[in-house]
């Protein structure tokens, strides 16, 4: 789980990146920073949902990789995207993460990083896919409690068992006492 | 011998017989279902938290390692469960009648949400862990020992039956704002050709933690 410490980190450098954000209105501002820009679409997601991220801050030809461990997501890979200057990279927010900011870091092989932040908010309904959950009743049980009471059964078989023995027993001794008259 | 004593004897005979026919017929017609839960342990209107009763704070992710209900003496070890082919919660091993299972791949005990937790009502030899869980009441402290080292202390809301065919999904395994648990177990009626028709499921959340 994230922990309090990386949510704290995480809004630390929210500020910072908004800062970041306020000198790069133009885009050469922030040519010799440390920090680039990653463009986070969605900015705002629930957990479960997959998140693009982008930026130009690698270069041209430059390539990096993404860094979602604030959430607990790993690191993610960035390709070229259709404009050849942009990296583009998708991570998925795992579904037990808290609602909270969350730094989101390509880090460019030139060394520099571009930083950007996922607010993750509480999902709700969506928080877990239906799929995700057990459906139906459950199969918990055969029947073994209910037994049926095996000795009364037994009982009754013997009572029967005897009262046939007696019952052809008594038929012989009629017949017996028919032929003695 | 007298025509009236073998008379008597074989209207005995004809007592002994129906005598044993009743034995047999009561021995295996009598079934001795699992407790159930009254309607009075139902909801009254809707899943809602028993009124009145605390609500803890949700705590941090941790998996469960035993659950614990004094009032039925159950204390069992927890085992982290799947989904069958057919999306249907799948349940421990029925050969140890003393394991309860929870639903890995959603929340567990004590954090935000709905942890279910699943247990026999009984196996081919006799009752299992969940075997008293139709005769719990609202109110009835659940404890889950976890393996934080804390207790998610819960209180169960209510506990009611449902038909198999009409089971309610969305009720039972649907999201809470609130550290919440849900117990389920069969029940309801029972026959011979079909088993258990039904689940016993109770609802409680996290009032404490120790």
């Amino acid at each position: 789980m994230r922990s309090p410490a990386r949510l704290v980190t995480g809004t630390a450098t929210a500020a910072v990146t908004v800062i970041a954000l306020g000198l790069t209105v133009a885009p050469s501002a922030y040519a010799g920073d440390d920090f680039g820009r990653l463009e986070i679409t969605p900015a705002t997601a629930p957990p479960g949902s997959t998140v693009t991220v982008n930026t130009t801050a690698c270069g041209p030809k430059g390539s990096g990789i993404g860094d979602a461990n604030s959430l607990d997501a790993g690191d993610f890979e960035v390709r070229k995207g259709t404009h050849k200057e942009v990296l583009v990279g998708q991570f998925t927010v795992p579904h037990d993460t808290r609602p909270g900011v969350y730094e989101i870091v390509v880090s460019c092989d030139d060394g520099k990083d571009a930083v950007g932040d996922l607010k993750v908010i509480g999902g709700g309904k969506h928080e877990k896919p239906d799929h995700d959950r057990p459906s139906g009743h459950v199969r918990t049980g055969v029947g073994g409690s209910v037994e049926p009471n095996s000795t009364q059964v037994a009982l009754g078989v013997g009572v029967i068992g005897m009262a046939a023995v007696g019952g052809l027993w008594l038929l012989r001794r009629r017949t017996e006492s028919t032929e003695g008259s | 011998m007298s025509q009236s004593a073998q008379k008597a004897r074989g209207w005995l005979v004809g007592i002994a017989v129906l005598c044993g026919i009743w034995l047999i017929q009561n021995g295996s017609g009598d079934q001795l279902i699992p407790p159930q839960p009254s309607s009075a342990q139902a909801f009254a209107a809707g899943p809602q938290l028993q009124p009145g009763s605390p609500v803890a704070e949700p705590l941090r992710p941790s998996d469960p390692v035993r659950i614990r209900i004094p009032s039925i003496e159950v204390d069992a070890p927890m085992m982290r469960l799947g989904l069958g082919p057919d999306g249907s919660l799948a349940v421990p091993p029925d050969e140890n009648r003393n394991l309860a299972g929870w639903y890995a791949d959603g929340v567990p005990p004590g954090a935000r949400g709905t942890a279910i937790v699943a247990g026999h009502v009984d196996n081919a030899e006799g009752p299992s862990v969940f075997y008293a869980l139709g005769a719990l009441t609202k109110g009835t402290r659940v404890e889950v020992v976890r393996e934080d080292g804390r207790t998610a202390v819960f209180s169960i809301d209510a506990i009611e039956v449902y038909d198999n065919k009409d089971f309610p999904d969305q009720r039972v395994y649907g999201d809470s704002p609130h550290a919440s648990l849900r117990l389920i177990t069969c029940g309801g009626g029972f026959s011979k050709e079909t088993g258990y028709q039904g689940n016993v499921v109770a609802y409680a959340h996290l009032t404490d933690v120790r």
